[in-house]
């Protein structure tokens, strides 16, 4: 790998983290903690969880650096996917604590799905897996690339998102299958 | 069935299962599959991987810049807590007792060096007697005024039980006035009970700051002049709801540690 490539930079923190640098976790979360508080925001809709959820995955990622290099995942993927596991969690307890949880969830999804067009990506960062997936998600019409974000940012099964959207459960299906088979026949290209 | 022989039903079931929308007995069906037919397995994991860039797709936000400090703090607490155990360990192997005292005492010259350093002081404050908080006291003191000439002041508390388990993080903002208060450790009043924040200034009988609730963090409004230049937080077991500050706490204080301040 290019040693400017922004992977190298961010491996090579996450190896002096593993050393127990605090340093390196202050640097590292300069260059990632927007993106990461961006995923962990849409994940859990509310400012001040997605704070919580950001400190959780960084207090995470200070114990679990040391098992990076197993993960064979580019740097973002890996602590996205911490982030997003944290996210997550912190969706299940609430859901678990309070019941209308589901209500606030849906004004977010409301606003979600009002908001178009393909995220706009930052190609600095962005691995080339991601690059082909924003290709093929933009290509996808808006509601179909919304359900299948949604879907997967919070997890959701059909009929959660036909009840969280307020849409018929055959509709979900059909979004979701179709948006599917479009990625897969797009991705299939980049493969 | 010899799924891999249906490339496309395999690729269709294995995005839905990485999706996340593949779910009960389909999904435990194909995990089973997953578990005995490597292309299966493969062509999950292919997926998972596409799906998880989804994840760096979200648009940046900046975090404010609380959230840094907390994850600072929280850091060099656990760090502390670690040394301190790995201290206690050693202390414990030692068979004399006074040899044992000698080595608690080198730990904690190690740890004041770290505190002075920057760290969140005070987990070990409360187990090490008089002798030692006399010198902490000139330790905080000193790093004070090195830190009054410098505008923005913080103000860190790690309170701990009396084994100097850490159980609560608390951090002052005297310029937006709010208290954040952290659980570290697993501490869970019973649900009749609350506890209650009390400053313990040098003179003048304990003045509460505020009741915690049950959440993992909590943010309380306080003065400036509430929190400046009181050495001691507690915090203390009482009725569900709390005690008037006029009673002071009624209830054992579970956890104690000094404030000390700090630069942002």
């Amino acid at each position: 790998m290019n040693a400017d490539h922004p992977d190298a930079k961010l491996i090579a923190l996450l190896e002096r983290i593993a050393l127990k640098d605090q340093a390196a976790l202050k640097s590292l979360y300069d260059e990632c903690a927007g993106k990461l508080y961006g995923l962990a925001l849409r994940v859990v809709s509310q400012r001040e969880f997605a704070e919580d959820v950001l400190q959780e995955a960084f207090l995470n990622i200070w114990r679990s650096a040391p098992d990076y290099s197993a993960s064979l995942s580019p740097p973002m993927a890996w602590m996205g996917l911490i982030v997003r596991s944290r996210a997550l969690d912190l969706l299940r307890r609430r859901a678990a604590e309070r019941t209308h949880l589901t209500q606030e969830i849906d004004e977010t999804l409301a606003d979600t799905l009002e908001g178009d067009g393909p995220t706009p990506l930052d190609t600095a960062q962005a691995s080339e897996q991601a690059w082909a997936l924003n290709q093929c998600l933009g290509r996808l019409d808006s509601k179909q690339r919304e359900v299948v974000n949604l879907a997967y940012m919070r997890d959701l099964s059909h009929s959660e998102l036909a009840t969280q959207l307020q849409l018929p459960l055959g509709t979900v299906k059909t979004w979701i299958r179709r948006g599917l088979d479009q990625l897969r026949l797009c991705m299939a290209r980049f493969a | 069935m010899k799924i891999h022989q249906h490339p496309e039903l395999l690729d269709r079931l294995a995005a839905s299962y990485a999706l996340g929308t593949l779910r009960g007995q389909a999904r435990r069906r194909f995990e089973a599959m997953a578990r005995e037919q490597a292309p299966v397995r493969a062509a999950a994991l292919i997926w998972q991987s596409r799906f998880s860039s989804i994840n760096e797709l979200q648009p940046d936000v900046a975090p404010a810049p609380a959230v840094w400090t907390r994850i600072e703090n929280l850091v060099l607490a656990e760090r502390e807590q670690a040394a301190l155990q790995a201290a206690r360990a050693k202390a414990a192997a030692q068979s004399e007792n006074d040899k044992r005292w000698s080595a608690w005492l080198r730990s904690l010259t190690v740890w004041r060096v770290a505190s002075a350093a920057g760290a969140v002081a005070t987990v070990a404050a409360v187990t090490v007697g008089l002798n030692l908080r006399q010198e902490l006291g000139s330790e905080i003191a000193k790093l004070q005024t090195q830190l009054q000439a410098t505008p923005q002041i913080e103000y860190v508390a790690v309170l701990a039980d009396d084994k100097a388990a850490a159980s609560m993080l608390v951090t002052f903002d005297p310029k937006n006035k709010k208290l954040t208060l952290q659980r570290v450790g697993g501490y869970q009043e019973a649900s009749d009970r609350s506890l209650q924040l009390w400053a313990l200034p040098p003179s003048g009988g304990p003045k509460s700051l505020g009741v915690l609730t049950n959440d993992k963090l909590l943010r309380l409004t306080a003065g400036e002049n509430d929190v400046r230049e009181v050495p001691t937080l507690a915090i203390s077991l009482e009725p569900k709801g709390g005690v008037p500050s006029e009673t002071g706490p009624t209830g054992p204080v579970l956890f104690k540690g000094a404030l000390i301040q700090k630069m942002l």
